[in-house]
């Protein structure tokens, strides 16, 4: 019953936006509202999962891949690209060969953090956390550097990924990415239970009788193909992933992946649909979706972490 | 961690002035015009023009920038008793960058030390919201304090943006939020000097401030008026910041490393370590600037970003390396 309402509600968003201002005539605006509802629908379930699969992992309830700097090391990439061949080889490697280059990336980023977070048991919550901060920070700087040796032209092509956003999306990096997304997240909702063992914590796991190295492969394997079809689609989702996490625990009242990843999936769409909403209704253009919900989401991750600050980590 | 560690010997204590002495004029020869070394002999107009009208100016500012940071940062790390604190990690650089933004839309025409003023109050507005915040807290984990400063920070750049954007700002605003030294000529800097009385300020009030690092209870029993001390320290701190990040932008990371590095070496006591810190401070900000000369010679990077590479690298390494 509250599925079906809150999907009905979901549908009545995406309705009101493909129809408002546009009358459903059919023409260029409708369709590129569909490209770009298209977008929100697969960067928001791969923003979502992707941050609930790697708390699990993680066992630690305020870190997401781009908080870790999964999205950083994407953007000092495609700087670096651009830097060493120019724009045109964002045209020469193609929707496909971009999406192929930056998935090998985040699987590379993957295998490197995996050894920082099992590294040892003392890590504790905030130090990893503080430890993701300094490396995006670092790496965004390292980024402007390379950013500084290409030509204004070039520059300005770059800037345009720094934060969420939904221009200029062909239809056929949609297209890759939806595949991406639509494949990893089937596997990720079939093997729901699993994770729901591995959120006990390896010894838990172990003792109940899970491959927990080989699931834990499997799961940082999903985050990067999430993080990278995302990324490559809509561009950096900084706090968000953190925000739709705790919003899906807090909705499921629980943290059994069946329930959560679907629920967050829709919770990162509807947030996409109405931040789009409020950028063309309400403030005009003023500002932008991803301005919107970089204040929203960081503001509400201080919050977070203020709540919880005062028990032991 | 020692409190006083044998006193250095002639050779070590002099090091550090001498590599500070190397560093400056290494920084007044390099640079997109080649002035040669033949001016300190005999100087020729032109090589006295590029000197005083560039080179001086940008050696003051950086020296100047360097040591007002890293005394910030002792400061900060004082107050807090946290050895993560300095201005970046507290939200105060991106209260000064909102209060310039601010101070832009609303006077359009005022002068600098308007300007520096307002980003000067958001500063202290910031700083004191911070102290507010910790203070609430019982249960303190020694790296929670940056993470709240870094997400505290990153909600009020986040406010700087959206402001900026619904005013058509946000490319200048990234413009001028780099730290960037090459802009510095005479005329356009002079707002540098006032850390100068901040670092003296600093030090004739050195020995409080190490009173304060024990606590209110036990720094008040000891006869310290706990409230003025922690009000004067973020005081002079929002004066540092504002007047920096005015003259060259935000450049972070100098007070976080310089301070920890300099503990490790000469260990705690601020009446004897504070002028190793604001020399070191100097010295990271000459090196990093030479460093960004050299690399793209003769263009150059923006101080902003070698600074933040090396330092985000350090600090890492600090993190990593501390026990848990």
């Amino acid at each position: 019953m509250r599925h079906g309402l809150v999907l009905a509600a979901l549908a009545a968003l995406a309705l009101l936006y493909l129809g408002w201002g546009t009358g459903f005539a059919p023409g260029f605006l409708l369709s590129r509202r569909l490209i770009r509802l298209g977008a929100m629908a697969v960067g928001g379930t791969g923003i979502a999962m992707a941050s609930i699969l790697f708390q699990t992992v993680a066992r630690n309830r305020i870190l997401t891949p781009a908080i870790m700097g999964y999205e950083a090391a994407y953007l000092l990439l495609q700087a670096l690209l651009v830097l060493a061949l120019g724009t045109a080889s964002l045209r020469l490697l193609g929707d496909l060969g971009n999406m192929a280059l930056s998935l090998a990336l985040m699987l590379g980023w993957s295998l490197a953090l995996h050894g920082l977070l099992f590294r040892d048991e003392r890590n504790s919550m905030h130090r990893m956390l503080l430890i993701g901060l300094v490396l995006t920070l670092t790496l965004t700087s390292i980024t402007q550097f390379v950013q500084l040796q290409i030509s204004p032209g070039e520059f300005a092509v770059l800037q345009s990924f720094a934060l969420i956003s939904l221009d200029g999306i062909s239809p056929n990096r949609l297209a890759i990415s939806a595949v991406a997304v639509l494949a990893a997240g089937a596997i990720a909702l079939r093997r729901a239970a699993i994770w729901d063992v591995m959120a006990l914590g390896r010894d838990q796991a172990l003792s109940l009788g899970l491959d927990h190295p080989r699931e834990v492969r499997l799961c940082l394997t999903l985050i990067a193909v999430f993080a990278a079809a995302t990324t490559s689609l809509i561009g950096p989702s900084a706090f968000m992933g953190i925000f739709i996490a705790n919003i899906a625990y807090a909705l499921t009242g629980g943290f059994r992946h069946r329930r959560t990843l679907p629920a967050g999936s829709l919770v990162a769409v509807a947030m996409l649909l109405i931040a789009e909403l409020m950028v063309q209704h309400l403030f005009r253009f003023g500002t932008t979706v991803g301005i919107l919900i970089n204040l929203i989401c960081g503001g509400y991750f201080l919050f977070l972490i203020l709540r919880r600050a005062g028990r032991p980590a | 961690m020692p409190l006083s560690p044998a006193p250095p010997s002639l050779a070590r204590r002099a090091a550090l002035p001498a590599a500070f002495a190397a560093l400056s004029l290494a920084s007044l020869l390099i640079g997109a015009k080649d002035i040669g070394i033949g001016w300190i002999f005999d100087p020729s107009p032109e090589a006295l023009l590029v000197l005083t009208a560039s080179r001086l100016p940008r050696l003051i500012a950086l020296v100047l920038t360097g040591m007002g940071l890293a005394i910030s940062g002792v400061i900060l790390q004082q107050i807090l008793r946290n050895r993560f604190a300095e201005p970046a990690t507290t939200g105060g650089m991106e209260a000064a960058k909102l209060g310039i933004l601010v101070a832009l839309t609303l006077f359009p025409a005022a002068a600098p030390l308007l300007r520096m003023g307002v980003a000067m109050l958001f500063c202290l507005a910031a700083n004191l919201i911070f102290v507010a915040i910790l203070q609430r807290i019982r249960f303190r984990d020694a790296v929670l304090v940056p993470v709240i400063g870094l997400m505290f920070g990153a909600v009020l750049g986040a406010l700087a943006e959206f402001y900026a954007f619904s005013r058509n700002m946000l490319q200048s605003m990234q413009g001028w939020m780099l730290g960037d030294f090459s802009r510095i000529v005479q005329g356009h800097y002079e707002m540098i000097y006032l850390v100068l009385p901040v670092v003296a300020l600093t030090y004739v009030f050195a020995r409080r401030f190490t009173v304060l690092a024990m606590g209110q209870d036990m720094a008040e029993s000891l006869g310290l008026g706990y409230r003025g001390m922690v009000a004067l320290g973020l005081t002079l701190v929002s004066a540092t910041v504002a007047a920096t990040v005015i003259t060259a932008g935000a450049v972070p990371f100098v007070g976080l490393v310089v301070p920890n590095l300099v503990t490790l070496w000469r260990g705690d006591n601020l009446r004897h370590t504070l002028p190793t810190v604001a020399l070191s401070g100097g010295c990271l900000l000459l090196f990093c600037d030479i460093l960004g000369r050299i690399v793209i010679y003769p263009y150059e990077v923006p101080l902003g970003l070698t600074v933040g590479a090396v330092g985000g690298a350090i600090f890492l390494l600090l993190i990593l390396r501390r026990p848990a």
